[in-house]
């Protein structure tokens, strides 16, 4: 990278997009050999997904509880709660599930995974490891990457089921909407393919980006307790970003 | 098993250099690290690189083990031109040489045992009892068997380098790189050090680089020494030699001159310009 560049913000941030993409192709490249360190793989699988699933599954019930409280009195106006349990599932299943998980992931997981990398490369650890002829980005940086991509999906089924738990306590409990109708309009109206499978999809490509970016930014983190505090950073407002803009575009071409 | 060695007395009469290094110039930004850097290291010998801070000594570490490329001249370790190895190539040299980082660069999940079985279970598909019996050997090497289940936050810092000792040598190497195996010790952890350096050598043949700043320590240990300062070797010679040696490089680096070639003052600006006395300020 010479000087001029690193001048131009601009410049700057695209030749970053560069290097990310390239690291990216390294990290697909490792992933063959990365499957022989499959234990390091279950415990990143273990540590981005089941360590997650306490804020996830909270943060599903409330999201799931205020989308009933919402979409009850919006929905009363025009005399339709009898679709609640539909609406409520539609807006999880499509849109918030995938999105809002994988913002709970980088925020949780994401940061971890940034600032352990980030050390590890600040402690001389990764070049430790290609001194003993073992490739950082196969036993470091594929399985992180590939754990985010496995545990996405999951910890967001997770998210829906307990939204949906959430909207029917609402909705049912609460407010006292018929429990026949709650349930019979939303699983007579919900598509698997175009509703449930979309929104897994969304989160598998999600999955896929975070952890990138959370892989990538620790993997270049100066080796300084700054550095990797501001990569930290970057990793949560990178992830945001990139995983709301990506969720327009998916959006845009599954519907 | 990665590399079998003859016995260390043939070893030191072989006349071919374990690390020969020709006309090496880098570049790191702005900076000149080296700019014709030539010497030559014999099997089975321990070898201290001094100089002072920042004349890029740990860069030739790197460059001996290809972790760094150099913009010319050539590095050779056993006989490879380590610029142009494949990955393959560079990684089977690598499982030759041991490297102890100065921070140890202990892997911190990892208990002490895990540690030092690490390269072992990654390259090789040993019996568990058998895997076992290695590393306890090499903990004992380095005194700390009892201390195998350990983690690496449990270790006092001499502990630490001394089981990244036992980690580098546990492929039984050719070459141990040292990066600056002395800072941070207290006597009693440096003469523990010392002597495992010296053992290894002596024992086992492994031929030692060392990167170091500890004159007495180096005296005790070393075979040779070179002396790096400006990209440049300024000095070579086993220590008692070099330190009588009356050249204004060594006078300074083994007399311990505050001012001398490496100057006292960073770069600057005339000082009277600067405060204003005469002349513009800057």
């Amino acid at each position: 990278m010479n000087a001029r560049l690193r001048d131009n913000w601009l410049l700057d941030g695209i030749a970053r997009v560069g290097e990310c993409g390239l690291f990216f192709v390294a990290v697909l490249g490792a992933l063959p050999k990365s499957l022989r360190y499959w234990r390091e793989l279950f415990r990143q699988v273990w540590f981005v997904g089941a360590m997650s699933l306490v804020i996830v599954m909270t943060c599903g019930l409330f999201v799931g509880m205020v989308l009933a409280l919402q979409l009850y009195y919006t929905l009363s106006i025009f005399g339709g709660t009898a679709a609640l349990g539909t609406v409520v599932a539609l807006s999880l299943f499509r849109e918030l599930g995938p999105v809002v998980t994988a913002l709970l992931v980088a925020g949780r997981a994401g940061t971890a995974v940034t600032a352990e990398i980030g050390l590890m490369r600040a402690t001389d650890q990764l070049d430790a490891m290609s001194m003993m002829a073992v490739d950082p980005l196969a036993y470091v940086a594929s399985p992180r990457f590939l754990a985010g991509v496995i545990a996405m999906p999951l910890l967001a089924c997770v998210f829906n089921a307990m939204g949906i738990f959430g909207g029917h306590l609402v909705g049912v409990s609460w407010l006292g909407l018929d429990n026949g109708t709650f349930w019979g309009n939303m699983t007579s109206t919900v598509d698997l393919h175009k509703d449930i499978l979309a929104g897994l999809y969304k989160s598998i490509v999600f999955g896929g980006v975070v952890s990138l970016i959370a892989v990538f930014q620790g993997y270049t983190a100066p080796p300084t307790s700054e550095g990797v505090a501001y990569s930290t950073t970057r990793t949560v407002v990178f992830s945001s970003i990139v995983t709301l803009a990506f969720d327009f575009v998916m959006t845009a071409f599954l519907t | 098993m990665p590399a079998t060695l003859p016995p260390a007395e043939t070893l030191a009469d072989a006349p071919a250099p374990l690390v020969e290094v020709r006309g090496l110039r880098t570049r790191i930004g702005n900076k000149m690290i080296f700019d014709g850097l030539d010497l030559e290291v014999a099997r089975g010998s321990v070898t201290a690189i001094m100089g002072p801070s920042g004349t890029g000594k740990t860069t030739l570490l790197r460059h001996l083990t290809g972790q760094l490329q150099a913009d010319a001249g050539s590095v050779r370790v056993d006989g490879e031109d380590v610029a142009t190895l494949s990955r393959r190539a560079l990684f089977s040299l690598r499982e030759r040489i041991g490297f102890l980082f100065q921070n140890s660069a202990l892997l911190t999940d990892f208990s002490v045992f895990e540690n030092v079985a690490f390269p072992l279970r990654q390259h090789t598909r040993l019996p568990e009892e058998l895997l076992r019996n290695i590393v306890l050997t090499k903990l004992q090497a380095v005194g700390l068997r009892g201390a195998a289940q350990l983690m690496p936050s449990e270790l006092s810092g001499g502990m630490a380098r001394r089981v990244a000792l036992a980690r580098a040598i546990v492929f039984d190497p050719m070459l141990i790189l040292y990066d600056e195996p002395f800072v941070g010790l207290d006597p009693i952890a440096l003469n523990q050090v010392l002597r495992l350096i010296r053992t290894l050598n002596h024992t086992l043949g492994i031929t030692s680089i060392l990167v170091a700043h500890e004159l007495a320590a180096i005296r005790l240990v070393a075979d040779r020494v070179f002396l790096i300062a400006n990209g440049k070797l300024v000095a070579q010679g086993a220590p008692d030699e070099l330190a009588h040696q009356d050249s204004p490089w060594t006078r300074q680096f083994f007399g311990g001159e505050a001012d001398g070639p490496v100057p006292f003052h960073y770069p600057a600006p005339d000082y009277a310009v600067q405060l204003g006395f005469g002349g513009t300020a800057e």
